[in-house]
């Protein structure tokens, strides 16, 4: 590997002049929005039709966001047991899509949201699927 | 505490909210370095105890949090560590897939760091050059993977999607791309004398201190000792796409500029490789959520060198313990071995040269022991400071 071989100061002058007359890249947010990709894993969703309350999504998530929260309660056979709905925090959701992965009945989805900058918690708080069961 | 008669200079510990606070105290002889003293423990997460209390599949995604240059990397590491105490197979396309994002990885990495080299150096603009290139291996990454930095795209028994489709010829073009463009930057790291003067002879081991004091990746191979996990203990499918280990003789930071750029030819290679070898089937296996009781040691080649993982399952749901060795911590005796015999304002190039896990400096405390005298200065100050000197030294 030779190095050094050729000295001088200004070599890049000629990318200068390149990228000079090129388009800028840089996009101007939120001017411009950028345009994510298919597989983007922005906001979480629920669908609360489809939720059944299995619990499944609140034993996988590894951010603690999902919450299950007891909305009634229901007879099984001779059984009594509680009708639960997941709540979600989503501002401390990292957007694994483990959830989306384990829910068997798709009610899960990672929208391509990706805007989540508010200024109070509450905003971030979903609780749809709670007030549906109701 | 006793002062030497040589000055003094803490480097560190800095903002934690900024950039990853490291503290090295710098022995000083006017100008020159005579001692580095690094100390750690200013970044502990207490992650390896986290573990224990988490889940299988839920540490996958803690541990890719260890570092956001080369997540996959460490989510590679850890799943394969796991996969290998099952008594299954991961599909071989699962397999491929790992090299493609790796390689994808470690291509990002290495124009991250030129980048800041060029950045730390005074060469502003080879950092936006750089960076802007980086952004198409960046948007790869996210078509493939869902996200950018934190992929969260490997999983026991293979990965969590398919390739997407088309996905073959996109990534064939945007290497072409990134091929010519490293090509140029080989060019111009090698001719430019801006970035020469910063760099030729600086930071410079020998290979009998490479082998004393035993660093990973890119810091030992550019003492000429081609040592690489992926052709000596091959993972994923680096046994049927072997990579061609690239090494350099100066063992300096120019040398390292060339060798990482020649990495990431070599990587653009490798990724087509895989490509072209890819076998169709299945990209996951089912595996049991709770891992069978034993133990496993597994590493990786990170984009900064061997990358290493303990993990001892009892059985049960969580681990028992899991271990992590980054390069960076390998790493750290031999940068301090760099700075010695160099000048101050050597010191931000140097500790860029290594790829440091740990960020930069945003604040350094100066001590001038003759004068009795303590101020601080930012991080951005003595890059100037570098800079300026430079400029004096040549005019």
């Amino acid at each position: 590997m030779t190095q050094g071989s050729r000295k001088k100061v200004g070599g890049a002058l000629g990318e200068m002049f390149r990228t000079a007359i090129e388009r800028p890249v840089t996009e101007q947010y939120p001017f411009g929005r950028k345009v994510v990709t298919e597989r983007f894993r922005g906001k979480l969703d629920v669908d609360p039709v489809k939720c059944t309350g299995c619990s499944v999504c609140e034993v996988v998530c590894p951010a603690g966001v999902i919450t299950m929260v007891p909305v009634g309660k229901k007879t099984v056979g001779s059984r009594e047991v509680e009708i639960k709905r997941p709540t979600f925090d989503l501002y401390t959701c990292i957007s694994c899509g483990q959830c989306v992965d384990d829910c068997r009945f798709g009610a899960l989805t990672l929208s391509h949201d990706f805007e989540l900058a508010v200024f109070d918690k509450k905003s971030l708080t979903m609780d749809k699927a709670l007030r549906y069961a109701k | 505490m006793r002062y030497s008669p040589e000055g003094m200079m803490p480097f560190g510990p800095v903002h934690p909210s900024l950039k990853e606070p490291e503290y090295f105290k710098l022995i000083l002889e006017g100008e020159k370095i005579v001692q580095v003293i690094p100390r750690i423990g200013y970044v502990h997460r207490g992650i390896e105890r986290a573990a224990q209390e988490r889940t299988w599949t839920k540490n996958i995604y803690l541990f890719e949090r260890i570092c956001g240059i080369c997540s996959f990397h460490h989510s590679l590491s850890y799943t394969e560590g796991v996969e290998s105490l099952y008594p299954f197979e991961v599909p071989a396309r699962a397999k491929y897939i790992r090299v493609v994002v790796a390689e994808l990885e470690r291509i990002h990495s290495h124009l991250l760091w030129l980048g800041l080299v060029g950045h730390w150096a005074g060469f502003d603009t080879l950092f936006m050059w750089i960076w802007k290139d980086r952004e198409h291996v960046l948007d790869l990454e996210e078509e493939i993977t869902g996200n950018r930095v934190h992929k969260s795209y490997s999983a026991f028994g293979g990965v969590r999607k398919d390739l997407p489709d088309g996905i073959a010829q996109k990534v064939r073009a945007e290497l072409g791309y990134i091929r010519k463009r490293a090509e140029y930057y080989r060019g111009l790291v090698q001719s430019e004398e801006t970035l020469s003067v910063r760099t030729k002879g600086v930071g410079r081991i020998s290979q009998d201190t490479a082998r004393r004091l035993s660093p990973v990746g890119p810091l030992l191979r550019c003492t000429g000792i081609g040592r690489d996990v992926r052709a000596e203990d091959p993972y994923a499918a680096y046994d049927e796409v072997i990579p061609n280990v690239q090494t350099s003789t100066g063992g300096d930071i120019a040398s390292l500029l060339v060798l990482r750029i020649d990495e990431v030819l070599d990587s653009c290679r490798m990724v087509e490789e895989a490509l072209e070898k890819m076998p169709a089937g299945p990209f996951k296996a089912s595996f049991p959520r709770v891992a069978p009781a034993g133990e496993s040691t597994y590493h990786v080649e990170a984009p900064r060198g061997e990358l290493f993982y303990f993990v001892k399952s009892g059985g049960g749901s969580t681990p028992e313990r899991v271990k992590v060795r980054t390069p960076t911590m390998a790493n750290l005796l031999t940068a301090t071995e760099m700075l010695r015999g160099h000048t101050l304002a050597d010191v931000p190039v140097v500790l860029t040269g290594m790829d440091p896990c740990f960020g930069c400096m945003d604040r350094v405390a100066v001590v001038d022991v003759d004068r009795a005298k303590e101020w601080s200065v930012s991080g951005e100050e003595l890059r100037s400071y570098g800079i300026e000197y430079y400029r004096g030294r040549r005019s």
